[in-house]
């Protein structure tokens, strides 16, 4: 297997719709994993306690890159998960490394003592959601790691 | 052999080509409907239109026959017990059913057994004790919705629906936590009464209220905390994807629970009191939980990844999940229109750390 990397800025848009074009490119897999209605905000905080957020819209079995919604603005998300802008990195180091995210690196280990990540919602519906689509929300970040187009982080 | 009125007399009649037909020129039920299917089909709530989407407050009859149709007067009461819309509807039931069927998954397929590895036997003893426990408490979440299921008036046929999707969840639930106990080389662990006695609890519910509270709205959500810590302390991947698939599962049940409890206290909102009434008595299992040695310790050695381990770090993982649950319970108790913090009557040491009790909720205004 010959992996070839390519550069992608984390975080980035770029970035952000490299991760939502997998649903375009693998289809089956989302359709087996079942259909999805979720707005997701991924919210990255620096150490200058400066934030940037990018969305993510479930749409059926479509996954669609909102861009840069810092603020939020017109994006009106079921759910936020936030965490520092390092954990993030070390995050998607770690499934790039892997081919997937190993025990401690899931959106559900580090989110689950709220430190690094935190789920946050308005509703508890909402953030209800963040558990109700697990497996199609490490799915595709998993697959940020996808053969041929290796993350490096710079 | 007792038979209806059976009119063979109708066989020599349709030979003869003198069909009835009364069926089609004298039915009464809306003609001309025709549901467009949107994004991922045609979903129920595509459906829910013209007279057909209208759900009765009250259900008139008490027969099998689909709601919307033309009813002949001599169709047999069937005698369900449960005829208000509120005693089982949700506004999100409609699309919790479709994103149920879509979202089915299967424990023999779409997990990776052959990828199991041998854990050391610290690990895999805890981890058959947790999968002994999950497969027995997951099929009362079966037993619970078929109990009362066949009460349920045919017009609320959505919710009768989705209850079928939530019996075949905690069907595969309890499969799949017993596959995994017997995958490993471990087997089968210990059952203990004090979990059965708050299982006996559920299936007892006097009515359907009762019982949805308890097992919805708590032990429910109580089991996606335990899912979502399942899947932080799974030893490998395989079990890390049991706990997100069930997880998934689970969450759905929880918003059911959660939006049935608000839909119904929205209607009549003097039931708040036996609800605080019902939640008074379940929510013990939350204590239970936290201090039963088959449910601690297995969780605490899979955290630690060792006995040993495991006694240095004591509480400390049980503790974070301890204060999760809580928290997390307390705030779909609120989405739901029944508050419930400062209200909880648990010890102090169990309650420590959220705002459950009156002390906690005092120590988190102040």
């Amino acid at each position: 297997m010959v992996i070839t990397e390519s550069v992608i800025d984390f975080p980035s848009v770029e970035w952000f719709d490299f991760l939502c074009d997998h649903a375009k490119e693998e289809p089956e897999i989302y359709e087996s994993l079942g259909f999805a209605f979720f707005k997701l905000a991924v919210e990255l905080v620096d150490e200058g306690g400066r934030v940037q957020a990018y969305g993510i819209v479930f749409d059926g079995y479509d996954v669609i890159s909102f861009g840069d919604v810092t603020g939020y603005g017109n994006f009106q998300p079921d759910a936020t998960i936030s965490g520092p802008l390092a954990a993030w990195r070390e995050m998607v180091n770690n499934i790039s490394a892997n081919g997937g995210a190993d025990s401690a690196h899931t959106l559900n280990a580090l989110s689950i003592a709220e430190v690094p990540f935190q789920v946050r919602a308005d509703d508890p519906l909402g953030k209800d959601k963040f558990f109700r689509y697990a497996e199609t929300l490490q799915t595709i970040f998993d697959a940020t790691s996808r053969d041929g187009e290796s993350i490096v982080i710079i | 052999m007792t038979t209806t009125s059976v009119d063979l007399e109708y066989l020599e009649r349709a030979k003869a080509g003198k069909f009835d037909l009364d069926w089609l020129k004298n039915c009464k039920s809306e003609w001309g409907i025709r549901a467009k299917p949107s994004k991922v089909g045609l979903t129920l709530r595509d459906i829910a239109i013209g007279s057909y989407g209208v759900v009765p407050d009250h259900a008139p009859r008490r027969t099998m026959a689909p709601r919307g149709c033309d009813i002949d007067a001599e169709v047999p009461d069937i005698g369900y017990t449960i005829n208000n819309k509120n005693e089982v509807w949700a506004d999100n039931l409609l699309d919790l059913y479709e994103e149920a069927v879509s979202r089915q998954w299967s424990a023999t397929r779409d997990i990776a057994w052959s990828e199991l590895p041998e854990l050391d036997p610290d690990l895999e003893h805890a981890m058959c004790q947790f999968a002994t426990l999950l497969s027995e408490i997951e099929m009362l979440a079966s037993d619970f919705p078929a109990k009362w299921l066949w009460r349920i008036n045919h017009d609320f046929v959505e919710a009768k629906m989705f209850l079928c999707t939530q019996i075949m969840d905690e069907a595969r639930h309890s499969e799949v936590f017993r596959k995994r106990a017997l995958a490993g080389g471990g087997g089968l662990g210990k059952a203990i009464p004090i979990v059965e006695k708050f299982l006996q609890l559920v299936l007892d519910a006097r009515n359907y209220d009762e019982g949805s509270a308890l097992m919805h709205l708590l032990a429910e959500g109580l089991v996606l905390s335990v899912f979502r810590a399942g899947e932080l302390l799974a030893p490998s991947p395989v079990e890390k994807k049991i706990f997100r698939l069930c997880m998934q599962d689970e969450a759905r049940h929880v918003a059911y629970g959660t939006m049935h409890l608000r839909y119904r206290l929205e209607r009549e909102p003097a039931m708040a009191v036996d609800f605080h009434d019902y939640l008074d008595r379940g929510e013990e299992i939350i204590a239970v939980m936290f201090t039963t040695p088959e449910v601690v310790e297995p969780a605490a050695i899979l955290a630690a990844g060792s006995l040993k381990a495991a006694e240095d770090i004591g509480l400390a993982a049980s503790d974070i999940l301890r204060t999760r649950v809580i928290e997390e319970y307390l705030s779909r108790c609120d989405r739901a229109g029944l508050p419930r913090r400062g209200k909880m009557k648990l010890p102090e040491s169990i309650l420590a750390g959220t705002s459950g009790g009156q002390e906690g909720l005092l120590r988190v205004s102040a």
